[in-house]
Formats: structure tokens, sequence, C-alpha cells
């Protein structure tokens, strides 16, 4: 079983509140940033209307030469670019002022009006963007066109749209390399819990998940789980505890019994009718006993202590001594029993008897399934830094549905026929496997009969 | 008079062991608790002890270190309720000559106490060869024979002969044998046993000669003179 690996993209939590606040942080500046250009425009907006008209009030005022003069002394004090002006006969002439054509689309009318394009020249000091302009026809019967740049306008769009620009961009490249920075520490954070985890997951209860000393949501969360596996634990213990009391209480009993019937048995005469059933009996107690001491067997395996016989072994000679274990067994039953073993296979580490028993329970159970004609192989090779150990048979094979269940404890297969057994055997090889760390899979031989392989690790792969 | 000692705190196992062991002929005396087993263990007053591991006042475990730091060699069979594999180590290391772990059959108790008390027999371990009626096995040259005629045995043949043969006439059970033939301690479930004896009849017990290996029914295997 492994654990889902943390997100390492947007998923995270962190990730997504900062992408969260930077969008708000950029919607918000948008609007003040909007409301400011607004508020901005239309006082500039009412600004150069304003000094349009005052211009157009002052200048309706004059005719004749005095027009003239109060208009060249304007154009000195006017900022270029922005004020300018025209003065057209009745003809609509130009007499003098830059401005030499009337805008295109100005109405004759004394109105203030709004231009898109001010004026069509080439002359830098003119305005040409927008802007605003009247036409008023003067005392004298002549044509003043008054036109005042809105490029100011411009200009602080511009300026506003920068800062917006700005604003955003250092919103966004700031965010996203905090974005960075903050997503990596809860990540390795979670890679390390991650890691606790597995080993929990494994079988290892005294492992906890860890807590730093920030006391945030993480280490809130972690001190929950470990309260949780404390509770589990103890309850485990408790359960564990239970067993081993039944278990224990429970050898004396049975060793009274089995005395007690054998005691019946050899104070009967020999060829009564009891003694065959008291034969019965005591084959039956001694049935239980062996199934007893194989449930206290596996008990023992699991709680992962047994590491003491542990030592570097050779595969040859055990798979040699299974061999020569079992092949009595298989001749008896008919099926040819093989070894087939690469060359030079490297050391295993583990505790040859536990492997020769985990072997010994595979073969048995391979020769008992296997009818008679055929074949059982015991292939064993490397591949890279693992030794495949594999017994293959020539039987029925375990169905997919049933791989998983055949670990049980008593698991005997539905399909199956009244074979003996004490269907203990794979939970005992799972055990022993388990306390390796080695891996067990069921699969199907070439033949279509089961096929066990223990895949198991080399002296060298743990360096 | 062949005197055993038993250390056991149950009184009910204790009763069955007094039981079995004297049918076996031999003389037992029952003690109930560490300390006076100790006293009793080192007087050396007995052929052989069988010592419960767990026991009040002194433990099984100590009882066994002290004696054989005492230099006494009386052999000792342990019996435990604890089966761990490592406890069975501990207890053969401290100077347990074998170990029975609960439950156990009665008759495998007294199969192995009769065993144990053969072996610590100095006669019998000086022996080159072993005779059972027309069986013989040299323990030099490794070959045996019946009636004159050569055996070809395999060696695991060998060894499950040359361990009857020194155990000859006392029963020995089908776990005992994996145990002493093969060195491994699990119940290998099947008849594995039956079948390895099987085998190695068919090489000394042809048909036309009287067998010599006997089946106990539900005990195990003896080799003896035909009756």
């Amino acid at each position: 079983m492994s654990l889902p690996n943390p997100s390492k993209g947007w998923r995270s939590s962190s990730s997504r509140l900062l992408a969260l606040y930077s969008f708000l942080f950029v919607a918000w500046s948008s609007i003040l940033m909007g409301v400011l250009y607004w508020e901005v425009t239309s006082y500039l907006n009412t600004l150069a209307r304003h000094s349009l008209m005052q211009r157009q009030q002052l200048f309706s005022r004059f005719q004749g030469a005095q027009l003239d003069d109060a208009l060249r002394t304007s154009d000195k004090f006017d900022i270029r670019t922005v004020d300018a002006y025209g003065l057209f006969d009745n003809d609509l002439k130009p007499i003098s002022g830059p401005v030499h054509e009337i805008p295109d689309g100005l109405k004759l009318t004394g109105e203030i009006q709004e231009l898109d394009t001010c004026i069509d020249s080439d002359d830098p000091d003119l305005p040409r963007a927008s802007c605003d302009a009247v036409a008023i026809h003067t005392l004298d019967n002549r044509w003043l066109i008054l036109v005042r740049d809105n490029g100011s306008l411009f200009a602080v769009t511009t300026l506003i749209l920068r800062a917006l620009l700005w604003g955003v961009s250092l919103t966004i490249i700031p965010g996203a390399a905090g974005w960075h920075l903050l997503r990596r520490r809860p990540l390795k954070r979670i890679g390390a819990i991650q890691a606790s985890a597995e080993a929990i997951v494994t079988g290892d209860l005294t492992r906890r998940l860890p807590v730093s000393d920030r006391r945030d949501e993480l280490d809130m969360l972690a001190d929950i789980v470990n309260a949780m596996l404390d509770r589990i634990e103890r309850l485990m213990n408790e359960v564990k505890g239970v067993c081993d009391n039944i278990a224990h209480d429970l050898r004396t009993p049975l060793t009274r019994l089995r005395a007690q019937l054998y005691r019946i048995q050899q104070q009967s005469p020999e060829d009564s009718p009891q003694g065959e059933q008291m034969a019965q009996v005591i084959a039956d107690a001694d049935t239980l006993m062996a199934r007893f001491r194989g449930l206290l067997r596996i008990s023992e395996l699991e709680d992962h202590q047994r590491r003491s016989a542990f030592g570097q072994l050779d595969p040859l000679p055990l798979l040699q001594e299974l061999h020569d274990f079992y092949l009595p067994l298989a001749e008896e039953g008919g099926v040819s029993l093989q070894l087939k073993i690469a060359e030079n296979l490297p050391r295993l580490v583990g505790d040859r008897a536990l492997l020769f028993e985990a072997l010994s329970n595979l073969l048995s159970n391979s020769i008992k399934f296997t009818p008679a004609g055929g074949q059982v192989l015991m292939i064993a090779r490397a591949e890279g830094d693992t030794t495949f150990i594999e017994v293959q048979d020539t039987g029925p094979g375990i169905p997919d549905a049933e791989r998983q269940a055949v670990f049980k404890r008593f698991y005997r297969s539905e399909t199956g026929n009244q074979q003996s057994g004490f269907g203990l055997g794979l939970s005992i090889v799972a055990a022993i496997v388990n306390l390796h760390g080695f891996k067990l899979r069921i699969g199907s031989s070439p033949s279509g009969g089961a096929s066990l392989v223990l895949e198991c690790r080399q002296v060298l792969a743990l360096g | 008079m062949t005197r055993i000692l038993t250390i056991e705190d149950d009184a009910v196992t204790a009763k069955e062991i007094v039981a079995e062991l004297s049918s076996h002929g031999l003389h037992v005396d029952w003690v109930d608790n560490g300390r006076e087993g100790l006293v009793r263990a080192v007087s050396g007053d007995y052929d052989l002890i069988t010592l419960d591991r767990m026991l009040p006042e002194v433990d099984g475990l100590a009882i066994v270190t002290t004696m054989r730091a005492l230099g006494i060699a009386t052999p000792i069979l342990m019996i435990s309720a604890l089966s761990d594999v490592d406890e069975r180590v501990r207890g053969l290391r401290a100077g347990g000559d074998d170990y029975l772990s609960k439950p156990f059959a009665s008759d495998e108790m007294a199969a192995r106490v009769e065993v144990l008390l053969r072996r610590s027999n100095p006669v019998t371990q000086a022996e080159t060869m072993l005779k059972v009626a027309d069986l013989e096995l040299n323990l030099i040259t490794r070959e045996a024979t019946r009636a004159g005629q050569p055996l070809n045995l395999l060696p695991t043949e060998y060894k499950l002969l040359e361990f009857l043969m020194r155990n000859s006439g006392q029963i020995i059970t089908r776990m005992m044998i994996f145990e002493e033939v093969w060195g491994y301690h699990f119940d290998p479930g099947t008849n594995l046993i039956d079948v390895h004896i099987g085998r190695l009849r068919k090489k000394i017990d042809p048909p036309t000669l009287t067998p010599l290996i006997r089946t106990v029914r539900g005990s195990g295997y003896v080799i003896a003179e035909p009756v």
C-alpha cells in the first residue's frame, strides 16, 4: 500500500491561497486605478473646458486690431502645443495664428466641442491629438478658432495605466516567487510526514508523525493523527496482550488434555473398540496442537522480533537441500520435482531456517496440488539486485480473485478438492517474507498452474 | 535405577510427566518451585532433569545457568510455554540439552528423555559400529549392510539411519527426526518424515527379511531387534 503523493503544483493550499490573494490584489488595484482615472480625467476635462470658455469670453469682447493684439499677446504666454488659435475671415480663409485650417468636424456654432483629431498639420507646436475646440464669430465678422489640447488627459491615462501595469507585475512576480518559497517548506514537511506515515502503514506502529516547534496547522494535524496512533497502538497492544494471554493459558490445558488422553490409551487394552476411537481422538488432539503451534508461530513472526538469526547465506545449498527433502514426497505423488538454478547466484541476507520453512511451505503446497504426472519446478535467478526464487507447478493454479485471500489464515480454495493441509502455510510464508522485507508474488506458470515468486534482497543491495 | 527430577509448577502437567516417565520404568521426583528445584538439581542425585522454563521464585533459565556454572552436566530437557525461536536458542545456549515447547505430547516428552539418557551414556558415545540384528552401520566408513549385503544410502538416509540406530529400541518421534536429521524446528506439516522413513525402509527392510523399523502408532518410529 502506498500513500498519495503530496501535490507539487497548483493544488497545494498555499498556491491556491496565494493565487486568490494575487487575483484579489490585482482586481482591487484595477478598481482603485479605474476610479482614480475617472476622477482625474473628468476633473482635467472640466478644467480644459473652463479655460477654453474663459478665453472664448475674453476674446469675444475684442475686435479689429485690438483682437489681433490680444491674440498675439496671449499666444506669447500660452503654452504651445496646448493652446492655439487661428483667425479666419468671413470666407474662412486664414488671416493669422498658428491654426491655418479649420479643424475637421468643428461646427461654427460658438459651442465648445470635443474633437478626436485636432489639427491636421506637421507643425510640432500644434496640438494634434484630441482637443476641445470652439469657433467664435467675432464682432468684426471674422472667425476665431480656439483650440485646447486634451493631451494632458492622455498623459494622465498613460501614467495611470503604466502605474497599473507596474503594480500588477510587481504583485505577480513577487507573488510567484513567494508562492515558490511558501510551498517549499510545507511540501518538505509533508514529505517528512509521508515518510513516517509509510513506515506506519508497513507496520511500524511505534512511529509518529514529525511535529515542529511552530505549532501551526500542520503540527496541529500531526498532533491529532499522533494521538489517534497512540490510541491504535494501545488497542493493538491490548488485543495482542489478550491473544498472548489466551495462547499462554491454552498451552497448559492442551498439554494436560493430550497427556491424559494418551494415558487413557496406554491403560486401555490394546485391541479394545475404545482403543481405535482413542487413537482417533489423540490424532485430533495432535492436529489441534499443530494448528495452535502454527498460529503461535505466525504471531511470533509478525512480532518482527526474530532478526537475531539473520546472516548471509548462499541460496544454492539451501535450494538443493529443499529439493532433496521434498523429492521423495513428490515421487510418491507421481510428480517430478526439478531444480533450475542460475549460476553464481549472489548471497542473500536472511534467516536460513526461516527461508527453508517458507520455501518448504511453497513446495509442499505445489506438490500437494499438482496431480500425478505433473511437474513442480523450482527456479532461481538473479536480476539486477534482486534474486527471484520461483516455485512453479502444473496444478490447477490460483484464480486471480483468490490470490490475496490465500494468505489469510486457514484459507483453503473453495474450488480445491479435499486435500489435507492446515491452511496456515501461506500465512506463515507471508509472515516470513514480511520479516525479511522480501516480496511474494502469485502468478500463473506457463502451463496455467500456480507460480509463486519470492523476490529476495541480495547482500550487495544492502550497501 | 534411573532417577529423574521434574521441576514443574503446574500440578496436572507434572502429574502427567511423572506418570508417563514412571511407565517407562523411571523413578521421578517432582518439585513445584524453582528454589527447591535448584537445590535438588545441584545435589547431583539425578540422571536427568525436566525443567519448566517459567517457575515461581527461581527461573528455569537461572537453574540451568547455575548448574552449568557449577560444572554439573546432568542432561536437561527444558519444557517451556515460550515457543519463541529465540527462546529456544537461549535455553539451549544456557546449557539445556533439548527444548520442548508447550503444548507437548507426553510421549514426545518421554521419547526425548529416553534419547537424552542414552546420549549421556558414555558407552554408546564411543562406538564406531552400530548394530541392530543383522543390520550394521559403520560410523567410520559410513557404510551400511543388512544381512551382509551392502546398502546404498543417500546422505540423508544415512543420517536418519544413524539417528535411529543410535537410539535403537527407543521410540523416535517425527519431530525429533526432523530436528536431528535436518536441523530445523518447525512443523513440516505433511507426512514428509513418513515418506523419508518409507524410502529408508525399502532399502533396509526388503520383503524377504524381518522388518527392523517399526511404526509406533501416533508417536513415531523405533528400530529394534525383531521380537
